[in-house]
């Protein structure tokens, strides 16, 4: 019986090959992108679970507001985890980890750069159970000066020498590390990036009881089956305790005042919401973090385009169900049962999905290194087959066979065998109307995309010709220059102005876009604690070389000998230090340990965008303190000739370092590469998505037009032109694109306008981004439509009557 | 008895008002029996075959086939008992255009969940027995009008029914054609003792029954 289905279904197949391409390639297409986005999505899930504790893990953060400036670190205190692990019975254990910022690890008089490199108290591997593979696996710091690096990391070193007993040198500290046990290295989806971990009291600060400074990663080993919120609870009356006196010290208020204007607390996050539900200052955060959002939002697509394919079939297998009816009629005059038939329509699906699936896995095999590259993943196909996921594929097959044959079948077996037989079912009525329902739920759900995509897009311009306040284009940043030494690089910026294509040259190692110094410090006016601003270390060629606008005082010399606690300030600062009257010659202090530097304001900058378009402009302070890299600033010249001459002008004055340069505009762009990289996947997904609907309104019109064949062959006979039948024809669709679009656009206004929310400077969402997405889907469902019933509309009368 | 009607209708309501397509119809069919409903179009003849075939109901009346009362029974017992005593044959043949000859004439044995070996077996008896064996891997549409209903025929005669109902079996097809399909109804009639009730036009094909019934308007007219 089986077999016969399954030949039926194969000859079905083979005999409306039209109708299955359309079924199938649309399945496929369906069907990859959801397979593609859930690995995706799975993977972002993943990230640290795969720790034996990870349910018991929280990360201690912090979250406040200080003088309307928003405070979310990730990191915290240095006595912070040893206090809740004293004083909080649910905390199990507490570890801590901070980062060696820029560290340089030597081995044999070869220096390595581009580590990443933690300070990590002893338990740090009793917390998070990372394998080890080498090496003192059960204590590996209990030699002070000891040291723990993943494979490869240690591969880079020693090469394929035994690592264990190695020992390397950090110039930072004073003492060489020996290589006590070697990590497997770590697995891509946790957010503890790091490969070289040494002892935490190497790092002067971690032993510190000042509860006001930060800098540390503390993890918290709970109990289990702990409510975090019920450890939480107890946060604030420890910071009272132990903050209260600090705070007097520090700001000169009691803790209370402070509080009661700033509201700072601790809070714990659980380890595995780390990944997704981050919103800290990056430069707290250990490693790069995902968003929710976004699996939010691929997830949606995902299951919508496979939606989408699934109503392919149902509105192809029930429109086209008056060809079978003659079939199902005679079938049930010879004796089938409706079950019987049911599972030879399901059969059908069975196969059509089947081969879809094998042209989705194919597919998938061709695109992953693109999808890889586009979502910065490292997937590959071959670590994905396994009995598991082949199982699960077959899951996803049946389900969606049934999904989309369900229906349809029902619909068939329940024909009267009498009526089915004399093909008297028609195509119309209570059917037709679920058929035209599907229709417009999926343009809405294009024409919801298309929208999107022209949004994100205009969002996307907007920031790239937004006007910045600092000149981005032709700037190179040569940051790696301050490696030769201050006095050389002060030598090369002399013979770099000697180039008649170098307009200026500034000496600083902050920049608006891409790598930077950050510096943040906090502000006191009259003695009273401000908030934090920004601090930017440059020389008096600065605001020449970003092209900055000062509007007011004057800017640093050289000549002067005492810039050193001068301040050009943005207007941002001006306004929050209350200074817009008469702000040159004003002072105030930034904290500084052990007593407060006092600076005076010597000029004004308009505010420009030194972070990015996600933020508001914060105040920000030039001060006089030149050190870093450098900033070039060429003329209207070939970059190349300015760089060759850059480089070769280097050579003379660091022989070991390599040239490297960046430039400033890429460096701009690279600041949205996320939202840049949504925009991509949307738009291809969008495309996709789009794709496989006119898929199934093309198999509808074809549908339609062989249906109507008779009466568009009267009607040409009573003389309708070609244009007269299209229009017939493609009437009944565009209704339902309308209808489409009056679902889809409240819902995309909605949303889209939840995503501008996080751009502080946004375009305004107006009509023409709507017009432009509705004419762009009238005119694919047009073209669409047009393909086939003009077609029709041209065929000679003659044939289509003669058929009766 | 086979089956028996009693005053049975069966009406469509049209604009208010009824049109009767059966009008008080009694009639009884023995075991056996040859039969040939004659009348002109729109006479009843092929809704007096559904009915009896069990393919469509009515409103008023009673049908008993082989002693069981079919108007009271539930769609699944009565498909059941179809299934399992009645075979059909059309004016259209309506063989299955995917499947072969062999595969039309199996269709029937699928369903009835008949093992595999014994199909084959069955199937190529029926083939022997009609000549087609050479033919049993074409498909219909790679046949003649009076071969397709031969393939029509051994279709239903598979599941070795009691009773055949053929609606107009000879209407597509010529003279000499439709001798030969006559001849062996006579012949299964016969020979193989199954019942065939025949709707027909032509009183020379309707001649070869035992008994001929002429309808009019829904109405025996005369046995």
């Amino acid at each position: 019986m089986f077999k016969n289905h399954i030949k039926i279904a194969w000859r079905n197949l083979l005999k409306n090959k039209s109708s299955f391409f359309l079924n199938c390639g649309g399945l496929a297409i369906g069907m990859a992108s959801c397979i593609l986005i859930a690995i995706y999505v799975w993977d972002e899930l993943s990230y640290d679970r795969f720790y034996d504790n990870a349910d018991n893990i929280a990360r201690v953060v912090l979250r406040g507001n200080v003088n309307g400036e928003e405070l979310k670190e990730a990191v915290v205190a240095a006595p912070i985890a040893k206090t809740f692990k004293e004083d909080l019975p649910q905390v199990k254990d507490a570890t801590r980890l901070s980062k060696v910022y820029n560290p340089v690890i030597r081995y044999n008089n070869t220096s390595f750069e581009n580590i990443k490199a933690a300070y990590v108290d002893p338990n740090f591997f009793d917390v998070f159970d990372l394998k080890f593979l080498k090496g003192d696996t059960k204590s590996p710091f209990e030699n002070p000066n000891s040291v723990v690096l993943t494979s490869s990391e240690a591969k880079k070193y020693f090469g394929n020498e035994n690592p264990i007993g190695k020992r390397i040198t950090i110039p930072e500290l004073e003492v060489d590390l020996e290589v006590t046990a070697i990590l497997q290295d770590m697995p891509h989806n946790t957010h503890l990036q790091m490969d070289v971990f040494i002892p935490m009291h190497h790092n002067e600060r971690a032993n510190s009881n000042l509860w006001v400074t930060s800098g540390f990663a503390t993890y918290l080993l709970l109990e289990p089956e702990i409510q975090l919120s019920a450890v939480e609870n107890q946060i604030p009356a420890l910071m009272k305790k132990y903050m209260g006196e600090q705070v007097q010290q520090a700001i000169g208020i009691s803790y209370e005042e402070f509080q009661k204007n700033n509201n700072i607390g601790l809070f714990l996050q659980p380890l595995t919401a780390i990944h997704l539900h981050s919103d800290f200052a990056p430069n707290t955060e250990i490693s790069a973090s995902g968003d929710i959002k976004y699996v939010y939002i691929f997830s949606a697509i995902a299951i919508f385009m496979l939606l989408i394919a699934c109503i392919n079939f149902m509105n192809l297998a029930t429109a086209t169900a008056t060809k079978r009816s003659r079939e199902v009629g005679i079938r049930k005059v010879l004796g089938s049962a409706k079950k019987q038939l049911i599972t030879q329509f399901l059969t059908e699906s069975f196969m059509t999905t089947l081969f879809a699936i094998l042209l989705a896995v194919g597919l998938i095999a061709l695109v992953l290194p693109y999808f890889n590259s586009l979502a910065e993943k490292e997937l590959k196909l071959l670590n994905l087959v396994s009995l598991k996921s082949v199982l699960l594929l077959l899951c996803f097959v049946v389900l969606v066979s049934l999904f989309s044959g369900a229906y349809p079948a029902f619909v068939l077996s329940s024909f009267k065998p009498l009526l089915a037989i004399k093909n008297k079912i028609s195509a119309s009525g209570k059917r037709n109307n679920l058929r035209s329902g599907m229709v417009v739920f999926q343009f809405v759900i294009s024409a919801s995309l298309i929208l999107a995509t022209i949004v994100v897009d205009k969002q996307m311009q907007f920031i790239q010709h937004k006007k910045l306040g600092y000149d981005k284009e032709q700037v190179i940043v040569l940051r790696d220059a301050y490696k030769m030494g201050s006095t050389k690089v002060q030598s090369y910026k002399k013979e770099l102005l000697k180039n008649p294509n170098i307009a200026s040259v500034s000496q600083s190692a902050y920049v608006p876009a891409g790598e930077t110094d950050d510096h943040l410090r906090g502000i006191f006016k009259n003695n009273e604690y401000l908030r934090k601003f920004f601090f930017y270390d440059v020389d008096e060629d600065y605001i020449a070389t970003l092209g900055l606008e000062l509007i007011e005082g004057r800017n640093f010399s050289s000549e002067l000998k005492n810039e050193a606690n001068k301040a050009i300030i943005n207007e941002e600062a001006a306004k929050i230090l209350d200074l817009s009257d008469h702000p040159i010659g004003k002072t105030f202090k930034r904290a500084a340990d052990p007593e407060n530097e006092e600076f005076t304001v010597i000029g004004v900058i308009k505010n420009f965008h030194f972070k990015s378009l996600h933020h508001e402009i914060d105040p920000l302070v030039l001060a006089y303190n030149p050190y870093g890299g450098l900033i070039l600033k060429t003329k209207n010249a070939n970059i190349a000739t300015v760089l060759n001459f850059a480089e070769d002008k280097w050579s003379n004055f660091n022989e070991n370092e390599d040239f490297s340069y960046s430039f400033l505009d890429e460096a701009f762009s690279q600041t949205y590469s996320k939202e840049q990289q949504m925009g991509t996947i949307l738009s291809i997904f969008t495309l996709l998505t789009i794709f496989v609907a006119c898929l199934g309104l093309f198999g509808l019109i074809t549908f339609a037009t062989e249906q109507r064949f008779k009466e568009i062959g009267i009607r040409k006979v009573l003389g309708a032109n070609v244009s007269e039948i299209v229009g017939m024809l493609a009437k009944d669709f565009i209704k339902l694109i309308f209808i489409a679009f009056l679902i889809a656009f409240p819902m995309g206004y909605y949303f889209m306008h939840q995503w501008l929310q996080d751009f502080a400077y946004r375009i305004n969402l107006n009509v023409w981004q709507f017009l432009m997405a509705a004419i762009i889907t009238l005119a694919i469902a047009l073209i669409t439509i047009s393909f086939k019933s003009i077609k029709a509309a041209l065929r000679n009368p003659v044939k289509s009557l003669r058929t009766e | 008895m086979l089956l028996s009607l009693d005053h049975i209708y069966k009406w469509v309501t049209t604009g208010g008002r009824r049109t009767f397509l059966l009008n008080d119809l009694s009639l009884k069919v023995e075991e056996g029996e040859f039969i040939s409903i004659m009348g002109p179009s729109g006479s009843g003849k092929s809704t007096l075959l559904n009915v009896i075939g069990m393919l469509d109901g009515f409103q008023e009346g009673a049908y008993k086939f082989m002693d069981e009362t079919i108007h009271h029974m539930k769609e699944k017992h009565r498909s059941k008992l179809y299934k399992e005593y009645i075979g059909f044959v059309f004016q259209q043949y309506h063989l299955i255009d995917e499947l072969t000859v062999y595969e039309n004439i199996e269709t029937p044995l699928l369903y009835k969940k008949v093992k595999s070996s014994e199909r084959k077996a069955l199937v190529g008896d029926m083939l022997d027995r009609f000549n087609i064996v050479g033919k049993q891997d074409l498909f219909p549409n790679q046949l003649s009008g009076g071969q397709q209903q031969l393939i029509g025929i051994a279709r239903a005669l598979i599941s070795k029914p009691k009773l055949i109902l053929a609606d107009e079996p000879t209407g597509n097809l010529n003279s000499k054609q439709s001798d030969e399909i006559m001849q062996l109804f006579k012949q299964l009639n016969e020979e193989d003792g199954v019942t065939i009730i025949q709707a027909t036009h032509a009183e020379s094909n309707a001649a070869y029954a035992s008994r001929i019934i002429n309808l009019l308007d829904g109405s025996i007219t005369k046995t």
